[in-house]
């Protein structure tokens, strides 16, 4: 410690010290969200990484219209055609990893406090605490939306041209690939809100990150697998609902399976889910000891 | 003002703070002294509204924490020195906290300067000392400007220059009419910095007073005498106003008096002396005393040979 300290320096009469509101307490966590190094660039590597997958689909899309095999595999293929194999198919692509690193960030925005004991300094500040957890929801909702829309702003037109060629280009004028590149934004900031609430009910850091991989991530690939292996209709009604399986029909331009809910239901249900999770979580930061 | 009425704390099914009913008042410096454990920080955790008792109520400034609308102008507390995230500088996690209250840059600055910390505040709190870390709570203490402040081990991991300091400071804000409620678990530190000190143990409040009174106490010199006829000696003694006690030894514990006096009775009584030891007792004595009962974790008592098996390791 080489700073000298001063004992004379009297605290000034008259700082200007006001009451907490909600906005006050939006703008400190929007500070605590763009100090945070980690944040930051996990924000950046997912747009980076959702652009780049996109343009990975547009080249190979553009491969194949010079490939007559490739095509038919294409176009046999179940997955695919659920999705829908449309220009906006393409440059949604990469939503499958963003959710997974907008997850990790929702959860981390809540469980860094616990870990780091930061979350006591958080409810000394703002006793009622509840505030606190709707600013930080507001503040990963909306980065969320900034950080997609703009990475699919960017793979729309870095895939254009690629696209043109492989006569796939995005139609605006297809409600169905609007409500999916919407839907695409709206799906992730749910995710978002999704994880805030697991990570304030868990509180711990790597407890979250692996509820949430499991959810969205692994239960769905054992499911696919499941589904296609057995005939039990019980794993195609356990499949289709959950989180990811439902929530991600938003961004599908295809038609709708029998096995699969159709969009805005889909949607529905992990909205549905979201809301009863992050209820879960208001009762529970009130009542817990911090 | 911290007002606490019949407070308790259970976590499962041990009783951290058992129905405790103090009042810290403004203008003075009161320390919380107890043992580890004895429910210091869990007591200061409910002030601050972190912890929700069990049972009773606490107010500070005539309210529960929560119900202030600019809760750090009332209170402001260094309760661990890391709650804070080790990714952000320390002049960030100040801004942080400020923004709750619209406070301005001008007074994280301030605080800033007022803790020493202006070489250090744009550097990550990661990086920092146990000390600069403590600097950094007691800067955040300190940014409503509140009239109340609850320092939980403010001079953990400071240098002498530093514990100096924090001592001065405490004595400070209570001079300006602050409340300030410091605890320690070193009786040295509370009785050179503190005007008033409650004494807590086992969750239990087991003193309750001016920290001259415990001294005055602690102070009272004590004779040890060892004597074949102790029952005409006790009763020369007692005549004369003092204290006495036969402790476990056969010898007699005398409290009132001191040597040379002790002596002259004794001889004046023809009771013939073996032993006549003046005992004085510290400051930490008289501490250890009141506690005794209510450490928490006892040392066991280390072995004289060195233990091969793992025994000394449970706490």
């Amino acid at each position: 410690m080489t700073a000298t300290t001063s004992t004379t320096g009297a605290p000034p009469s008259g700082t200007a010290v006001h009451r907490v509101t909600f906005w006050r307490v939006l703008r400190a966590e929007w500070i605590k969200f763009r100090t945070l190094r980690s944040t930051v660039w996990t924000a950046v590597v997912t747009a980076v990484v959702m652009v780049g997958f996109a343009l990975m689909m547009a080249a190979v899309m553009r491969a194949s219209t010079e490939n007559p095999e490739m095509q038919e595999g294409m176009a046999q293929d179940p997955g695919l055609q659920a999705m829908g194999m449309t220009g906006t198919t393409v440059i949604t692509l990469g939503y499958s990893f963003g959710q997974l690193a907008i997850a990790v960030l929702a959860a981390l925005v809540v469980t860094n406090e616990y870990s780091t004991g930061m979350v006591r300094s958080t409810f000394a500040a703002v006793p009622h605490r509840l505030p606190a957890l709707w600013a930080k929801l507001v503040v990963i909702v909306v980065a969320t939306v900034v950080i997609i829309s703009l990475a699919l702003g960017v793979a729309y037109l870095v895939t254009m041209p690629l696209l043109d060629d492989a006569g796939l280009a995005v139609d605006l004028s297809e409600p169905d690939q609007v409500r999916a590149l919407l839907g695409c934004v709206l799906y992730l900031a749910t995710v978002a809100a999704f994880s805030l609430a697991v990570g304030t009910l868990m509180r711990h850091t790597a407890g979250a990150i692996f509820t949430l991989v499991a959810l969205f991530f692994v239960l769905p690939i054992i499911f696919s697998i499941v589904v296609s292996a057995t005939d039990a209709a019980w794993t195609d009604q356990v499949n289709k609902l959950l989180p990811s399986v439902a929530g991600e029909r938003i961004i599908a331009t295809g038609p709708t399976p029998d096995t699969l809910l159709e969009p805005w239901t889909g949607y529905g249900v992990l909205a549905a889910y979201t809301v009863v999770l992050l209820v879960g979580a208001a009762v529970a930061i009130r009542r817990r000891d911090a | 003002m911290i007002e606490a009425r019949d407070l308790s704390k259970r976590y499962g099914d041990k009783l951290a703070v058992d129905d405790v009913s103090f009042t810290v008042r403004p203008g003075v410096v009161t320390g919380f002294l107890g043992p580890n454990g004895a429910g210091k920080s869990t007591t200061m955790r409910m002030i601050m509204g972190l912890d929700r008792p069990t049972a009773g109520t606490v107010t500070v400034n005539g309210r529960p924490y929560a119900q202030h609308r600019a809760p750090l102008a009332e209170v402001g507390a260094l309760l661990e020195a890391k709650a804070v995230h080790p990714g952000r500088t320390a002049r960030q996690h100040l801004q942080t906290l400020a923004a709750t209250h619209g406070i301005p840059d001008t007074r994280v600055d301030e605080v800033i300067d007022l803790t020493g910390l202006t070489a250090v505040a744009r550097k990550r709190v990661g990086g920092f000392s146990l000390g600069m870390g403590q600097r950094l709570g007691i800067a955040v203490a300190l940014l409503g400007d509140p009239r109340t402040l609850i320092l939980d081990e403010p001079v953990n991991g400071l240098d002498p220059e530093g514990v100096l300091w924090v001592r001065n400071l405490a004595r400070y804000l209570a001079e300006q009419g602050r409340t300030v409620f410091l605890s320690s678990h070193l009786m040295s530190e509370v009785a050179l910095t503190a005007d008033h000190v409650i004494v807590i143990g086992k969750g239990r409040i087991l003193a309750d007073t001016p920290v001259q009174e415990l001294l005055d106490g602690a102070s009272r010199r004590r004779v040890r005498v060892r004597t074949p006829q102790g029952t005409d000696l006790t009763e020369a003694l007692r005549r004369e106003g003092a204290e006495v006690q036969v402790s476990d030894d056969g010898a007699l514990d005398v409290a009132g008096l001191d040597a040379p006096r002790v002596g002259e009775l004794a001889a004046r009584a023809a009771v013939v002396l073996h032993e006549l030891t003046p005992v004085s007792s510290t400051l930490e004595d008289a501490y250890m005393a009141l506690t005794a009962e209510s450490v928490e974790y006892h040392a066991e008592d280390v072995p004289a040979v060195p233990a091969t098996t793992s025994q000394g390791a449970e706490r």
